[in-house]
């Protein structure tokens, strides 16, 4: 009848319920061919289940899917790519010890066979070329930058005749440069007829990318898909926070929450609250190479008590070391550590605490809780380390002890007897806050505190860590989100490859910042 | 507490329905289930003479059991045991070579020692090359079992062997019955104080002190308990020695008192049967109390099970064969079946 253009994809009253837990409820969407839409949310908002139930990986509980006006079976992979639906996952899914032909090869078709190297690179050069991904395709993906692991993960997802792709969070792992290198290549893509859906967080990218823009709050649809020219940055904050939570932040935060800045940070840090000796000071500090991670090389690190410091890089550039090496979890080559006023270069890490050094580490999960031992237990066990491990404990008082901590940090829970595993992430994260940043914290090492937590719980930590600053105490902000680093940081340093490549301070410019991430910053100087 | 007992209370019904299978097989094979079932009760609790027979199998169990705990606890898989209850037995036999003739008081507490430091050496290696290398210890102390095992045969045929010995079973020299914790039934005053002071004891360890809380964290999540800055070579080794001393005791305890001697290949299961009471009782001490004595009543009836039912005495071992393959598969069915069943969380 009419040759209206089809929608590419359209979600009917999309449903889905894991458990007791509502991930989507009654999302109807429909994305016009051709364009490129975005669709943002908080954390929890239900955007990569959003994603996952159109790429055929999850199944809905109620409501159905339409590729180019057919319905397809939902809750299957394969149906979903014989439609031209594929997904690129936020964490990469390539096997690392794969050269890139090998990669594009078995990622792409799934097939055995015998094969040679130089018949796989011939037969994937041309396609590589094509969608502009420039690599040596006998090279091991584990050797790759991100941004080309990410160029070969769409390009694998494109050699089926896709015509809708999806990209989860593709930018989380960018830094600004390698994110303006998505987006060209988004375009050239739109400019061949794929029609793109990128799961967004950030305010300033979808206003630089989408046509459309679709957006989800705690599993529903607010509004969407809205014309890009007809929505502004302000309108889109209040739809992605809501109205009720945007009133209690305050509009820094908001704009880090929802990153609609390009420049921002406090005034440069009042005089009176950064003072005294420096709390950590690491003076050319290297580390050993062990597998875990790259090496650092002569970093020099000052923190004076009632700062935060901001560590920005791309992910993979040190930052992880740097932890470890301030934590005794790796070997120095060169170089000393001095904490609080002892040199602790050569001290194990339960010194260290002693002195007044608190982490909360990278992975809340793994290093930071036993998820399947209780909260007491894991709230005790700094302090129960501080003693003889013969000491004798009352288990009764431990607990009352860690109820009133735990209510002070409002962590919502049963009883102390339960699974750290039974909380939500702000409240396990919560749980983390109470044993680490008490009164005797000197310097307190935040690794991505607010990864994967809700808007509730990211202020909730953005205020703990401030509060901890007013007190006197030492921050070091790892982060990868440069709006957080921006807005809570006094100082900014970027790591580039085991070294420090620059030092900003308020007023914060993403650009440079973002060039001394990838060095373009040395390499305008070299 | 409580919730121990539950978790025991739980177990059992996975031991009941691994005995209901058994009886369904013994059925099929021809052998009368119900007096089967009733044979091992009798045998077990209800015939005069049966408690006593059942708590002289239960306390070694007990014993043995609470070590293997603690170093499962702390996450380690210790299958080793039994080597280790063979090594203590046999550096008691050999302490009591050397002390011959020193009065009671002080050689009973030396042998004593004595097969807990052997116990404990022969957890030592593995402990080692688990924490400096990372071998799986699992690999290790199974083939120390296989090592203690040939150790015991050594010894009984070579530097310890009682020349009077029937061809049978070579054994050691019988130890000074002034020596002996029991005679041989095997239940004394001595045995039951060692038992409740080695309960009492590690269960203070488990409940009471900062060790006891540590080493259940690192054995869930040894990486968190390092970011804590815990040394986890500390706490594992410990365990692995309490749990060695601990097995080494059980051996020592049988050597001193039911049997007197050590003969090779003698207890076979122990070791074994004491990991299947670790896990039934899902490492809490009270629990593995509970678990010994049921344990320790099958051994019992096995001994009784050709007489009453016309088994075999292998009997047992299919019985305790179907409760390991319970208890393993229970954690899995459990929460399956409670979590379709029960009110959501």
């Amino acid at each position: 009848m009419s040759n209206l253009p089809k929608s590419a994809l359209e979600c009917r009253d999309v449903t889905v319920k894991f458990g007791d837990v509502t991930a989507l409820s009654g999302v109807s969407v429909a994305f016009a061919a051709g364009q490129i839409h975005a669709v943002v949310g908080q954390n929890g908002a239900g955007k990569t289940t959003f994603a996952r139930v159109t790429a055929g990986l999850v199944s809905p509980t109620t409501g159905a899917v339409d590729v180019m006006g057919r319905e397809i079976r939902t809750g299957h992979v394969g149906e979903s790519r014989a439609a031209g639906v594929e997904l690129v996952h936020q964490s990469f899914a390539l096997p690392p010890s794969f050269t890139v032909a090998e990669a594009m090869e078995f990622g792409a078709t799934g097939k055995g066979g015998i094969y040679s190297r130089k018949g796989l690179a011939a037969k994937w050069r041309a396609h590589l070329a094509g969608l502009d991904v420039q690599v040596d395709l006998n090279r091991r993906i584990r050797d790759l930058p991100i941004e080309t692991q990410q160029g070969i993960e769409i390009a694998r997802a494109l050699v089926t005749d896709a015509r809708v792709l999806i990209l989860d969070e593709p930018t989380a792992v960018l830094s600004p440069t390698g994110i303006e290198m998505l987006f060209a290549r988004v375009r050239r893509l739109k400019e061949r007829g794929v029609t793109v859906i990128l799961i967004l967080h950030k305010i300033r990218e979808v206003l630089g990318i989408a046509d459309s823009v679709t957006v989800l709050r705690g599993g529903r649809k607010v509004e969407g898909p809205l014309d890009i020219a007809e929505v502004s940055a302000e309108r889109l904050a209040n739809l992605i926070v809501g109205d009720a939570v945007a009133k209690t932040l305050g509009p820094q935060d908001r704009s880090a929450l929802v990153g609609t800045s390009t420049a921002s940070g406090e005034e440069a840090a009042r005089p009176d609250r950064v003072g005294g000796p420096a709390v950590l000071s690491m003076r050319s500090v290297s580390t050993r190479a062990d597998g875990e991670g790259i090496a650092l090389d002569g970093i020099d690190l000052e923190i004076r008590p009632g700062e935060i410091v901001g560590i920005a890089g791309v992910e993979g550039n040190g930052q992880k070391t740097l932890v470890r090496a301030i934590s005794a979890l790796a070997d120095l080559s060169d170089g000393t550590i001095g904490l609080a006023g002892h040199d602790v270069t050569a001290q194990p890490l339960a010194t260290r605490r002693a002195v007044g050094l608190r982490i909360i580490p990278f992975e809340r999960n793994v290093e930071g809780l036993s998820l399947t031992s209780s909260l007491w237990q894991n709230w005790s066990a700094r302090e129960l380390l501080q003693g003889s491990l013969l000491k004798v404990i009352r288990p009764a008082a431990i607990r009352e002890a860690c109820d009133r901590s735990l209510k002070q940090w409002s962590v919502h829970y049963h009883s102390c007897g339960q699974r750290a595993g039974s909380l939500s992430g702000g409240n396990a994260q919560k749980v983390i806050f109470a044993r680490e940043v008490d009164a005797e914290a000197k310097l307190i090492i935040a690794a991505q505190p607010t990864r994967g937590l809700d808007i509730g719980a990211t202020a909730f930590v953005w205020q703990a860590l401030r509060q901890a600053r007013d007190r006197g105490a030492a921050i070091l902000l790892i982060s990868s989100d440069l709006d957080e680093l921006f807005d809570i940081s006094d100082r900014v340093v970027v790591m580039l490859s085991g070294r420090i490549n620059g030092e900003f301070r308020a007023p914060f410019d993403i650009a440079s910042v973002g060039a001394a991430m990838t060095g373009a910053a040395a390499r305008a100087h070299a | 507490m409580k919730d121990s007992l539950n978790t025991v209370v739980r177990s059992l019904i996975f031991v009941a329905l691994a005995l209901a299978l058994c009886a369904v097989v013994f059925q099929f094979a021809g052998y009368n289930a119900p007096v089967m079932l009733w044979a091992v009760l009798d045998g077990a609790f209800l015939r005069s003479g049966a408690i006593e027979q059942s708590l002289r199998w239960a306390l070694p169990l007990f014993i043995t059991a609470v070590g293997v705990s603690i170093s499962f606890r702390a996450g380690f898989f210790n299958i080793g045991a039994q080597g280790q209850f063979y090594v203590g037995a046999i550096c008691a036999a050999f302490a009591a070579e050397v002390f011959k003739g020193g009065p009671a008081l002080l050689v009973i507490p030396a042998l004593l020692i004595s097969g807990m430091a052997g116990g404990a050496l022969w957890a030592l290696w593995p402990g080692l090359l688990r924490l400096r290398s990372g071998t799986d210890e699992v690999i290790t102390t199974l083939m120390g079992n296989f090592l203690a095992g040939l150790l015991l045969v050594y010894v009984t045929s070579g530097p310890l062997k009682d020349p009077s010995g029937s061809g049978q079973q070579a054994s050691s020299r019988p130890l000074d019955a002034a020596y002996r914790l029991s005679n041989s039934l095997g239940l004394s005053p001595t045995i039951i104080a060692i038992a409740v002071i080695v309960g009492i004891a590690i269960w203070l360890l488990v409940n009471r002190t900062a060790f006891g809380v540590l080493a259940s964290l690192a054995g869930r999540n040894g990486t968190m308990v390092e970011w804590q800055g815990a040394r986890l070579w500390k706490l594992g080794l410990s365990s692995f020695l309490i749990s060695g001393a601990l097995a080494g005791l059980a051996g020592t305890i049988e050597f001193m008192g039911p049997n007197g001697r050590i003969a090779s290949g003698f207890l076979p299961a122990h070791g074994f049967t004491a990991i299947l009471i670790a896990l039934v009782a899902n490492l809490s001490v009270v629990g593995t109390a509970v678990a010994s004595i049921f344990f320790g009543g099958l051994a019992s009836a096995a001994l009784y099970l050709p007489i009453m039912a016309g088994l075999p005495a292998a009997a047992i071992d299919i019985i305790n064969a179907a409760i390991a393959l319970f208890i393993t598969a229970r954690s899995k069915l459990i929460d399956k079946v409670l979590r379709l069943g029960g009110p959501a969380q």
